[in-house]
């Protein structure tokens, strides 16, 4: 997919801004996070006669200016889930190397580790966070970002901004490079967290407009 | 795998169903927001359902070392603490305001069918089995975290778990086959029975072993082989986990209760037990009828002028007989944190929360 250039990122901070109509989304391939990539056999146990994941795709959009990125994402979901006091709530995240070729799956190694930057329906915010493998991840570099989020007819649609300098455990991305970009989605009302979710298959090429 | 572990035993046949243990750890541990509906300790009525409700129909632990499916208990499961119109009913009602919840009607509590029990008038019986997360030697919660947020200590064998890590993911309350773990809401965090640790630290018995009065809970290290725990669970072999099926390795033991025994129509003793064995096995495994066996012999010694080491272990004369090397007062630690105040250095919260109640309380 491509970052287009556009001279304002503001203009496309919600997520019915008119400058997305402008913007080819590509449709992303999502499966459901292997359960023999589960951490531990309770989590394989419990999940692998269970269904989860079982989103099948999502569009995704991106512009930047130059100084932000904002990627637009839009799935199908039947009823958004916030989690209320004691559930799970409906997530996203896209993903970012930070440096080599991490695995997505494995949520990176130790030595090259993956950035995520990860929306919960709960919230109002997202975080930033880096991942050397899975059940590593931590906060990380602090970088500038923001989200809106809507649900509507059948579709959760967001639009996540990030700065795009990164930093030792933020990706940095640079206008007039290619890097890479991945997916994952939490479906809250059928309990799914941390592994359990639905992922894109592999890493998609992500062309920074120069 | 810890050097040494720390475990206690349970004597079933003194327990009174009191709560009194119940309410020590609950003002010392879970008087926090989110925490209205926990209860790391429970005193529950057996047969019945137990805390959260059903919970050994939950599944969980491990079979043949294979890692079992559970269920995930809700806090409905446990039952939502609620408060009572005490100031009303007691205080300002004169008489004519009945005691009762604020707010919705409950409809399922941490000890909802206290003294239920099973069987027919005049056989019907019941005991009460206090429960506390068991500090497994194999703990499933510790196997289950994707986060590596629950481990158990080296020093003593403790499962801990660390709240900077844990992301309230919940796999835990899964996997634990005792379902001794819950959530809360307000942090986001799995919490659960800490063994009192900055007490155990600090040589003073955990608050609900030193607060009962019936002088239940035997507290020590398993591998001491002067104190009180080896020689109920390893010389005697009275003390028992509870379902040892789910392979967890439980360092909470248990004395299993003697029956009394059944009438027949005309109100005679028969000789018969009046709590099935097969009940009794059915929670601590196929030992619990030897056990019983070498209690009623102590029993018998004792009533005989002979000389019983087990007996005289259980009914330990000397109220710190019980505490193995944990025989420190609980006022040692307040005027330790007090000095320690005044020097002045940083007190750890822990030790606050758990020694400095209303009036100094010596729990």
């Amino acid at each position: 997919m491509r970052s287009v250039k556009v001279t304002a990122i503001a203009d496309y901070a919600a997520t019915t801004a008119a400058g997305w109509h402008q913007i080819f989304a590509e449709t992303v391939e999502m499966v459901p996070a292997p359960v023999e990539m589960q951490p531990n056999g309770f989590i394989q146990a419990n999940w692998q006669d269970r269904p989860y994941g079982q989103l099948t795709s999502l569009k995704a959009q991106s512009v930047h200016d130059g100084t932000s990125i904002a990627v637009r994402l839009r799935w199908a979901s039947e009823k958004p889930e916030t989690g209320g006091r004691e559930g799970f709530p409906d997530g996203a995240a896209i993903a970012f190397p930070i440096t080599g070729e991490p695995v997505l799956w494995t949520m990176g190694t130790e030595d090259e580790p993956v950035q995520f930057i990860q929306w919960q329906a709960m919230k109002n915010k997202i975080r930033s966070v880096v991942a050397w493998g899975i059940g590593s991840s931590v906060p990380g570099s602090p970088v500038s970002e923001s989200v809106t989020a809507g649900w509507s007819q059948g579709y959760w649609t967001i639009v996540m901004l990030r700065t795009l300098a990164g930093g030792p455990e933020a990706a940095t991305l640079q206008p007039g490079t290619e890097t890479q970009i991945g997916f994952a989605v939490w479906n809250g009302s059928n309990e799914e967290r941390a592994g359990i979710k639905a992922v894109s298959v592999d890493w998609s090429p992500l062309t920074i407009e120069a | 795998m810890s050097n040494r572990q720390v475990a206690m035993v349970i004597d079933l046949n003194k327990c009174i169903g009191c709560q009194t243990c119940t309410v020590a750890c609950k003002t010392s541990w879970t008087s926090g927001e989110g925490q209205e509906g926990m209860w790391w300790n429970q005193v529950n009525t057996a047969p019945g359902h137990g805390t959260p409700k059903d919970w050994e129909k939950m599944g969980g632990g491990f079979k043949g070392g294979e890692p079992q499916k559970g269920v995930r208990p809700a806090q409905g499961d446990f039952g939502e603490g609620f408060e009572l119109n005490y100031k009303e009913a007691l205080f300002e009602g004169a008489g004519n305001e009945a005691l009762k919840p604020i707010g919705d009607e409950p409809q399922w509590g941490t000890n909802w069918d206290e003294d239920v029990g099973a069987g027919d008038y005049p056989n019907s019986y019941f005991f009460y089995i206090p429960r506390i997360c068991n500090h497994c030697t194999k703990p499933a919660c510790m196997e289950a975290c994707p986060r590596g947020a629950i481990s158990k200590r080296e020093e003593d064998g403790i499962v801990v778990i660390d709240e900077d890590h844990c992301r309230g993911l919940r796999f835990c309350q899964s996997a634990c086959p005792y379902k001794e773990i819950y959530y809360n809401h307000v942090t986001g965090h799995a919490q659960k029975c800490v063994f009192c640790l900055p007490r155990i630290e600090q040589g003073v018995a955990t608050a609900c072993s030193r607060q009962c009065p019936g002088r239940v809970r035997f507290l020590g290290f398993l591998e001491d082989e002067d104190g009180p725990i080896h020689k109920l669970v390893n010389v005697h072999k009275v003390a028992l986990g509870l379902h040892p099926e789910y392979e967890t390795e439980p360092n909470v033991f248990y004395i299993p209760p003697l029956s009394p025994e059944k009438f027949d129509d005309d109100g005679n003793p028969t000789g018969e037990d009046r709590i099935p064995l097969e009940y009794l096995e059915s929670l601590f495994g196929p030992e619990v009828g030897p056990a019983l066996e070498r209690i009623k012999q102590g029993r018998a010694d004792k009533q005989a002028g002979r000389p019983s080491d087990l007996m005289d272990t259980l009914i330990s004369k000397n109220f710190l007989d019980l505490f193995g090397p944990f025989t420190n007062h609980p006022r040692e630690i307040e005027r330790i944190a007090t000095e320690l105040e005044r020097e002045p250095v940083i007190v750890p919260p822990s030790i606050e929360i758990a020694y400095r109640g209303p009036g100094g309380s010596s729990q």
